[in-house]
């Protein structure tokens, strides 16, 4: 169809040409198998996942103390929501525009609400979507413990995630289109989200936001008010789709970067790289001035690496240390729901802890993330690492204290203090064991030993399983609650078990601790053994050449009337071990030379950038020619971002250690 | 709303940018008029860019006001009149050059890639690579894309960043051409650059210095020269 503005009409070409471009690059049989494989394998993991987190169904008094505080619960999560949105909103997101459409699209004299409405509406789809899914299956999950219709509760609770996403992500495209100041974003978020929790303490009744929470439990007892906030969710929406061509350029254009960079990372399923994206795509910076004793810090520290840690965690924004209390109460509800009996939130528990953990180990990451430095210290990398788990230590400590407190306060009594007291340790010491070894583990290489030894089919529940055994450790952490339930549900008693299953959690732990102390001589030992079996099996092979090549001599008076070739064949084999030997001599060079590029890809930070407009003038001066190489070049700039971004994080705390 | 020839090309007005605690651009009030040219000259962090980028609308001034050909920066008629030509080529990874200019030209209201488009790819010895993606392109190949497309679709302002570093000795001598070209066309230019031959050859220089601006005036190359090196 024509439209009247050529500009428009030239837009919706360029669009069209693409999406021709994108799906002829699609190899369709390939993208069928690979949707049938996922969705077959998500089903049958959410129906077994469903089946065998089970749970005890309410009883009259469950019911009745469930649709009278569960609302109010329920309803920390549109808050949550929409606090996210709004703060997101209002440094640009929750759009993620490709940088050429920014520049070329946004810049030219098509309107913008017109050319920003596809990337919009691809978006909200996304999250509708999400929530639609996350609501669908906590429906699902909750079957076990109600007494209720399972399409009711699948699809109630898929209107709940539906509308909390909305919530959000409307809140956000206003922030957005209407440029909300940050601070006015993150006060209402503040006021909404503190309203829920005031109300889940029965302090302030009627937060806006509970309404909402009574939509997954109409199936139990029906309220039509729910309906309100789930219809100014829409309406956030189709505000925030209205307002869009209001977007700040500025925020666009380093939000795409970052995205990009971002993008990339998760491709490489590199979590430490991720999170430090996240937080520069949130203007997360450290503080200039720590929270406590400033003055302190001016003095020469008795113990170096402990000090080290504890300044980075007094430096925490004030937005991570409000997200550690957040995953603190969220670990609370999740433990205190899985002693009460809805054992799925055992794991939502663990991972509240993983994530928190992944904030809290920030000093020793900062290692991690710049290996040469560490390595450069007159100490034992091990006994390093070692050391910096205590500051973490000590936050998480404190992450688990709130957690427990959750938990007591859910039911005042002193068994659930008991049982908080007996899981605040577990909970603590694995939070920060799941994030240290992810941490450690960094990015999977293609190349590993392990990897070389797998047949190819198994490459990718390789990466499954290790991607999912971090947080796995944490959720190990929450395994006392789950015991106690067991156990009380079996007529046991509780504290014994969860006592039990502390004490293995804390040994998990302990082994961790291990493992962080001696992994780098784990990984030489390993080494060492493999290249000693490398040089016994080409001797091996040596010795086998020389052999078939004298016994191959012998007979040679005798075939050499018949036929020429033994002792060439014995030495083409003996050619092809050597190839062997020099190929893998080449694979050992290139793991130098990647060594080499990860400490030369090393740029100044963005808004170094901006401000040092004429930088790199010479560098750039000398890579004039006009060869295609590059192109090798344009690759390694998503590496450049991926270490340029844990360069600036550094640099914001090495600047303000200093 | 004022008419686009008598208009000024530019005219800021106390604009100013701050980053976090960090001061970019001192307020600065600068006038450019319709069919000027001007080099922005200035050492490293001395504002140039983070002005050009203002102009652009890619920036947001922390204070103060600029507007292009008497329209504020940012809406539309502002948009279909200045041609921003970065230091940083940014192109899409799937389209080819001629794709480029096709529908970048045609965005800004012009007619595509015509005879005109076709000369300058000529002149800038890219027309066999012009069913090429740019993402397979040097440094140079992609400056040159990008170069293409700033002056190919329709403009009465051109903003060009540091647009010598990157192209061989050919290719900057065409681009010192084409902007003579253009500002006898009678559009404004406004180039931050540090190279000579191109002063020489504008009608004013502006010097900035710590976001400052320390120079406005016709400059002979030993004054740039002075004004870039302290």
């Amino acid at each position: 169809m024509a439209l009247a503005d050529p500009t428009i009409d030239a837009l919706v070409e360029m669009r069209r040409a693409r999406r021709r471009k994108r799906i002829a690059d699609i190899h369709w049989v390939d993208a069928m198998y690979q949707v049938y494989i996922t969705a077959i394998l998500g089903i049958v993991a959410l129906v077994f996942i469903s089946g065998a987190a089970g749970g005890t169904p309410l009883d009259a008094h469950g019911i009745a103390d469930l649709t009278d505080r569960g609302p109010a619960v329920l309803g920390l999560l549109p808050a949550f929501a929409l606090m996210a949105g709004l703060r997101s909103g209002s440094r640009g997101g929750p759009l993620a525009l490709e940088q050429p459409d920014v520049r070329h699209v946004l810049m030219s004299a098509v309107p913008r609400s017109y050319a920003l409405r596809g990337p919009v509406f691809r978006q909200l789809r996304s999250f509708v979507f999400l929530g639609i899914a996350v609501g669908g299956a906590a429906g699902l999950f909750a079957r076990h413990r109600l007494d209720a219709n399972v399409a009711a509760l699948i699809a109630c609770g898929a209107g709940f995630g539906l509308a909390s996403v909305l919530l959000g992500a409307g809140a956000a495209l206003v922030a957005a289109g209407q440029r909300i100041p940050r601070w006015l974003a993150t006060l209402v978020g503040l006021v909404v989200t503190a309203w829920s929790v005031a109300d889940v303490a029965d302090a302030a009744p009627t937060a806006p936001m509970s309404f909402l929470g009574k939509m997954p439990l109409w199936p139990l007892q029906f309220d039509a008010w729910a309906i309100v906030p789930a219809v100014v969710g829409v309406l956030l929406a189709v505000w925030g789709l209205m307002g869009i061509s209001g977007l700040s350029i500025e925020h666009a254009e380093r939000r795409t970067k970052l995205v990009g960079q971002l993008r990339f990372a998760v491709t490489l399923q590199d979590l430490r790289t991720v999170l430090v994206l996240r937080r520069q795509l949130a203007q997360e910076l450290p503080r200039e001035e720590p929270w406590f004793g400033g003055g302190a810090y001016r003095r020469p520290p008795k113990r170096l690496v402990f000090s080290r840690g504890i300044r980075s965690i007094m430096r925490f924004p004030a937005s991570r240390l409000v997200r550690l209390v957040i995953l603190a109460v969220i670990a609370g509800f999740a433990a205190r729901g899985t002693w009460d009996g809805t054992l799925p939130l055992v794991a939502l528990a663990g991972l509240a802890m993983w994530v928190a953990g992944l904030d809290a180990i920030e000093p020793l990451a900062q290692e991690t993330d710049h290996p040469t430095r560490s390595e450069g210290f007159p100490v034992d990398i091990g006994e390093l690492l070692v050391r910096h788990l205590a500051a973490p230590a000590l936050v998480m400590f404190g992450v688990a204290l709130i957690a427990g407190v959750v938990i007591v306060l859910g039911e005042p009594n002193l068994d659930s203090l008991r049982l908080a007291g007996i899981a605040i340790v577990p909970l603590a010491m694995l939070g920060v064991a799941g994030a240290v070894v992810s941490a450690l583990m960094g990015a999977p290489s293609a190349n590993d030993e392990i990897s070389a030894m797998l047949p190819p089919e198994f490459a990718g529940i390789k990466n499954v399983a290790r991607a999912a055994w971090p947080p796995v450790i944490s959720v190990l952490g929450a395994l006392p609650f789950l015991a106690a339930f067991a156990a009380s549900d079996a007529g046991q008693s509780p504290w014994s078990a969860a006592g039990a299953a502390a004490a293995g959690a804390v040994v998990v732990a302990i082994l961790v601790g291990v493992w962080v102390r001696y992994r780098e001589d784990l990984h030489d030992w390993w080494a060492a053994s493999m290249d000693e079996a490398k040089q016994q099996r080409s001797a091996k092979d040596a010795q086998k050449a020389a052999r078939a090549g004298s016994a191959a001599s012998r007979p040679k008076a005798k075939a050499d009337r018949s036929r020429p070739a033994p002792v060439d064949e014995a030495d083409e084999d003996w050619d092809e071990d050597e190839d062997e030997e020099e190929w893998d001599d080449d694979e050992y060079e290139d793991e130098d030379d990647q060594d080499w590029d990860d400490d030369a890809e090393v740029e100044p930070d963005e808004e170094d950038a901006d401000l040092d407009e004429d930088d790199g003038e010479w560098e750039e001066e000398e890579d004039a020619d006009d060869d295609e190489w590059e192109q090798d070049d344009d690759d390694d700039s998503d590496d450049d971002g991926e270490w340029d971004a844990r360069e600036d994080d550094e640099d914001d705390e090495d600047e303000n250690a200093r | 709303m004022t008419n686009d020839t008598v208009a000024p090309a530019i005219e800021s007005v106390g604009l100013t940018k701050v980053y976090a605690d960090l001061p970019a651009l001192h307020p600065l009030d600068l006038t450019v008029e319709a069919g000027q040219s001007v080099a922005l000259i200035g050492h490293n962090g001395s504002g140039k860019s983070t002005f050009l980028r203002m102009v652009a609308g890619l920036l947001e001034p922390t204070g103060g006001d600029v507007s292009v050909a008497g329209w504020p920066v940012g809406e539309v008629p502002a948009r279909a009149t200045t041609s921003f030509l970065p230091d940083d080529p940014v192109l899409y990874d799937d389209l080819s050059v001629r794709e480029h200019v096709e529908y970048i030209s045609r965005l800004h209201g012009g007619n595509g890639f015509d005879g005109y488009a076709e000369d300058i790819a000529e002149r800038f010895k890219i027309d066999d690579r012009l069913d090429d993606l740019p993402a397979r392109f040097s440094r140079g190949l992609r400056q040159k894309t990008s170069l293409l497309l700033g002056i190919a679709r329709p403009f009465s302002l051109l903003l060009v960043d540091e647009p010598f570093v990157g192209l061989d000795a050919p290719g900057k001598n065409t681009l010192l051409d084409l902007l003579d070209e253009v500002h006898a066309d009678g559009a404004a230019v406004v180039v931050a650059t540090h190279d000579p031959e191109f002063v020489e050859r504008v009608d004013r220089s502006v010097a900035l210095r710590d976001g400052e601006k320390v120079f406005d005036g016709q400059a002979s190359v030993s004054e740039v020269l002075a004004l870039v090196s302290t």
